[in-house]
């Protein structure tokens, strides 16, 4: 068995699986229209906190974030209960990373202000866009207008760590609305920043509709030139790109070689290939030696936690070659890449001896770098890098 | 088993495809209370799952029926030799008419005379075997019995009462059919005294009983399990079991002069015992064989590999086995740079390719690549030589060629006059030279092109169709070899030429075809990581050229969250899909490119 670094702490993830209305080009497990099942869902994520820590191995948690769907379709207080059940239950420390997902449009002063207060230090605002017609064709319920409101308003509540998701490679969206967005978006002067190009998900509505061909397939030439277009606006706007989607502010503290500080530490654990528990309907969880979901209907949820049954669904074990394997396919996602040490530590194995010919291949081909350090994916790679990562699963 | 021959009749049904062939064959096996009707599977004869799908026969097959006509009491021995109706398949027909006295010539009532039906009743009366006309689908409305019996009547010269009526579908008329089959077919003649000559017209290979061959017993007969030989070699046969068609195999004692039934040899082997062969006693042996039948020729030829390499051996077994049952197909084993291991193979036309490489498949589970399919050429070398090549990457240098020949053929075209306009225009842009027209009668016509084979090899048929509104039909036979203005085409992917993507094309159209294919690659090959290009060159000059565009935006650029699991899996999809793609060099290039060659023509 492998030894995760002894300091390394693990990731928290609660699922709120509601929204006001289903997005057409969404895939995530969350649904609309059942209101009567917000109290007892809550009531049942309380439970299962309470009861999570025993039957939890790993390490503590050092960092939270509560995820969705759309976690403020519940009250503020209702969230605030959550998150101090965490701290109670689950021994949640009070300066871990504690995240919560809001709709633009959904949040008021006053509920920021309560979440704020209740220990929410970070906030994460799902804008899309800051384009009214991308938006549109988004099928989003909010405008650009509320992205700010909702932004001024995080600030003015005590957030002093914002991050927008922005999204991309959209039917009809041209170069020039989207580096417009982009403007938009670093005027706000956010921590961070995570861009998403649009993925065409089976038997959603937007794919249909671009399969059927109502809506143009956006090009994959046009969607590289934004991702291009991206990078370069944010590297001039102060952004150090330190994930395949993901920019944070550049701060006086960062040391080069590693993310930087205001990463997001919870999807760092992710990259790291770190263990998280997630609670609630369709939550993952990684306990170091399986991962498992939980049933993702939020009713059978609520019913089996109120019985006191399993929640989890569906198990696989991890071996420790399929745990090298994931390591590296997530970690490389991550500009500071793999280092050597870190996996030495981890799998009492020199990396390069497991995999010396995806290494001798890609560096060949450009496509990752290899120093005294480690290996991480060359520049060049990055919107290609599924042909890196793909390379190291054995 | 010993019977009076004057009691037997042996014939087979000709038709052109759909006209009805295995439908009429069912109802004879039920009339006669050979199957019970709750037993009628439809097409009985129609055995392999893909003759079923593909609403074809393939190869010849056989069944005996008793008879009782109403008054007379006696019992007649009716043995049906089913026959393929697709050209592909004319040598099977070939076979199945030597094992008959007559023939039901069966014409679909609401389309007339067409090319097949031509081309079986032009063999049937080399057999010299009594035809009996049929008119089929007389139940369909937009069955025109009087205009097809004057079409009959024209081609036979037989009375418009001479010709039966029949509805396969409802069974109508097939009462009388079968009185005519006794009345007009003459009884099989042979002495059983005689030493015994038994033609094999058909085989199929079981594992348990070796070799089976279907036989006409001419003269003597064969009894229990005493032993035979093979005239053409010599060979010894232990014969296993004797038997009849019921449709099923059923054993019987004895065989004699004027039956038909199969033997179950025990060879291992079907080189042993080739249809065409004749049996005879081990002991008391004749002395003149029957005559044979020329072993069919390949007319098109095509490469066959496996998509995963490690596939060859198990290609090699399947070709070995589908061999036994398929006298037709011959093949080689043949490498290629791009494709490594594989085998050359030859088939009688595109149709049997295509089941060919279906039956491999689906009964060996086999993953093929198939390369564009190619003619045989004759090629005269500048040293005097002449070699031939059904392989394009095998043409040498064109310094070392004084001359390429290739096969032509004459086809004729079946159709309602209205279509003689585009019909000239299809042929005579695929080379063919008009030679002549016919008329069947007032509104239909036969032309007749000179065309070279390569031309028609592919897609021609659908053309044909589309072009006639589903009305023309075709027949082909070869005429002989002709000189061509012909050039080999060379495909370089990356620079580097693809031997399996080589075509010979005629120099008029080599720029055309050239652009084309370069097309089609591009839009088929995958974008690489780095700019692909793709060139078509005759004779070292690059006729036409195209770049497969670099693959640009390749990851997982979403939020999966937590969902490690099916990220990885996305990722071994992908990685999956790209493994059953072919390396030629640095390149990877799917099945499809191979076959954007095929569709040249379109
Ligand atoms: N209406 C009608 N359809 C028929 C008749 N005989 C055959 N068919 C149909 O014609 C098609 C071709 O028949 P089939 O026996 O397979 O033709 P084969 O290719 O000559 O063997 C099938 O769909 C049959 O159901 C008939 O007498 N009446
Ligand atoms: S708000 Fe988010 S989770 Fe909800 S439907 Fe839209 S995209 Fe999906
Ligand atoms: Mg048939």
């Amino acid at each position: 068995m492998s030894t995760l670094s002894s300091g390394a702490r693990a990731g928290l993830y609660i699922h709120v699986p509601f929204c006001v209305a289903k997005c057409p080009y969404c895939d995530f497990s969350s649904y609309s229209g059942i209101e009567a099942l917000y109290a007892p869902y809550v009531e049942a994520l309380l439970q299962h906190i309470a009861s999570a820590g025993p039957e939890w191995p790993g390490p503590g948690f050092d960092t939270l974030y509560v995820g969705g769907g759309t976690p403020t379709v519940l009250s503020a207080d209702r969230l605030a209960d959550v998150l101090s059940a965490c701290k109670s239950g689950l021994g949640l420390p009070h300066d871990a990373e504690i995240t919560c997902e809001a709709n633009p449009g959904m949040v008021t002063g006053a509920s920021l202000a309560i979440l704020a207060e209740s220990g929410f230090n970070r906030l994460s605002l799902g804008a899309q866009s800051l384009d009214s017609g991308v938006l549109r064709t988004l099928g989003r319920i909010h405008d650009p207008e509320a992205v700010y409101g909702a932004f001024r308003a995080a600030r003015e509540a005590g957030f002093a760590n914002i991050g927008l998701d922005l999204m991309y490679g959209i039917p009809w969206q041209t170069l020039e609305v989207w580096r417009d967005t982009l403007h938009r978006a670093v005027s706000l002067d956010p921590e961070h920043l995570s861009l998403y190009a649009l993925t065409l998900e089976e038997g959603t509505p937007m794919a249909e509709s671009v399969w059927s061909g109502v809506l143009p397939e956006p090009d994959e030439d046009h969607v590289a030139d934004m991702y291009a277009l991206a990078q370069a606006v944010l590297a001039d706007a102060g952004y150090v790109q330190y994930e395949v989607s993901n920019w944070a502010r550049r701060c006086a503290g960062d040391t080069p070689g590693a993310p930087p500080r205001l990463a997001s530490r919870h999807n760092l654990h992710y990259w790291h290939n770190d263990r998280y528990l997630g609670i609630g309907s369709a939550a993952h969880s990684f306990d170091g030696r399986s991962r498992f979901a939980r049933c993702t209907d939020p009713k059978e949820y609520v019913r089996r936690v109120h019985n006191g049954e399993s929640t989890r669904e569906f198990c696989e074990q991890i071996d420790e070659s399929l745990e090298m394997d994931e390591t590296l396919m997530l970690g490389l996602r991550l500009m500071s890449g793999v280092t050597w040490a870190r996996f030495q530590e981890r799998f009492s194995i020199d990396l390069r001896s497991v995999y010396p010919q995806a290494l001798a291949g890609l560096s060949a081909a450009g496509m990752i770098e290899v120093d005294a350090e480690g290996v991480r994916m060359a520049p060049g790679a990055y919107l290609i890098g599924n042909r890196v990562f793909a390379e190291f699963l054995r | 088993m010993s019977n009076n021959l004057e009691f037997v009749r042996n014939f087979c049904i000709i038709a052109h495809i759909d006209h009805g062939k295995s439908t009429l064959s069912d109802r004879l096996l039920e009339d006669t209370g050979t199957i019970a009707s709750r037993d009628m599977a439809e097409q009985v004869l129609d055995r392999m799952e893909l003759e079923r799908e593909k609403g074809i026969t393939i190869k010849a097959k056989a069944v005996r029926m008793l008879y009782s006509p109403a008054e007379g009491g006696r019992t007649y021995t009716l043995n049906l030799i089913d026959t393929p109706g697709h050209v592909d398949f004319g040598y099977e027909v070939s076979h199945a008419l030597s094992a008959c006295e007559g023939a039901l010539l069966v014409v679909d009532a609401t389309q007339g005379i067409e090319a097949q039906t031509l081309a079986n009743l032009y063999l049937a009366m080399e057999h010299d075997l009594d035809i009996i006309p049929v008119l089929n689908k007389l139940d369909l409305p937009s069955a025109d019995p009087e205009g097809v019996s004057a079409e009959i009547e024209e081609l036979l010269g037989v009375s418009p009462g001479d010709i039966l009526r029949v509805s396969a579908k409802d069974g109508t008329g097939v009462d009388a059919l079968l009185t005519a089959i006794v009345e007009q077919i003459r009884p099989p003649v042979g002495d059983s005294d005689e030493p015994l000559r038994a033609l094999v017209f058909d085989s199929h290979y079981d594992s348990y009983k070796g070799v089976v061959a279907y036989v006409r017993v001419v003269d003597g007969s064969i009894a229990g399990e005493a032993p035979l030989q093979i005239m053409s070699t010599g060979r010894k046969v232990e014969p296993l079991e004797l038997g009849i068609f019921g449709p099923d195999l059923r054993p019987v004692e004895s065989l004699s002069a004027g039956d038909v039934g199969y033997v179950a040899t025990g060879l291992k082997n079907v080189r042993d015992c080739r249809v065409g062969d004749t049996l005879t006693g081990w002991q008391r042996a004749a002395t003149e064989p029957l005559a044979g039948f020329d072993p069919p020729k390949p007319m098109v030829y095509a490469g066959l590999y496996p998509v995963e390499n490690d596939d060859y051996e198990d290609l090699r077994d399947a070709l070995e086995k589908l061999q036994l049952n398929d006298a037709s197909l011959v093949y080689e084993p043949e490498s290629s740079v791009a494709l490594n291991l594989g085998f050359r193979c030859g088939f009688l036309g595109l149709l049997h390719m295509e089941i060919v490489q279906e039956r491999l498949e689906r009964e060996y589970e086999l993953d093929l690549l198939a390369t564009a399919p190619s003619v045989e050429y004759e090629v005269e070398l500048t040293s005097g030589d002449t070699i031939s090549v059904d392989n394009p990457a095998e043409l040498p240098d064109m310094s070392y060629i004084s001359e390429i020949r290739e096969p032509w053929m004459q086809i004729s075209l079946f159709a309602p006059k209205d279509y003689i306009g585009p019909l000239m225009e299809l042929a005579t842009s695929h080379r063919g030279g008009f030679d002549k027209m016919e008329f069947l009668d007032a509104s239909r016509v036969v032309l007749y092109f000179d065309i070279p084979l390569s031309e028609i090899l592919v897609n021609f048929h659908d053309q044909l169709k589309s072009c006639s509104r589903g009305y023309a039909s075709m027949d082909y036979r070869f005429t002989g070899y002709r000189a061509g203005d012909l050039v080999k085409m060379t495909i370089l992917v990356n620079e580097e030429p693809v031997d399996a993507l080589s075509v010979i094309v005629h120099r008029e159209s080599a720029y055309a075809k050239g652009s084309l294919l370069v097309r089609r690659l591009k839009d088929v090959i995958p974008p690489h990581l780095f700019p692909v290009p793709i060139q078509a060159a005759v004779g070292g000059k690059v006729l036409a050229r195209a770049t497969v565009k670099v693959v640009r935006k390749d990851v997982l650029a979403k939020c999966y969250g937590g969902d490690v699991t099916r990220k990885r899996k996305l990722l071994e999809k992908q990685k999956e899909g790209r493994r059953r793609l072919k390396k030629v060099g640095k390149v990877e290039l799917p099945q499809e490119a191979f076959m954007t060659v095929l569709r040249l023509n379109d």
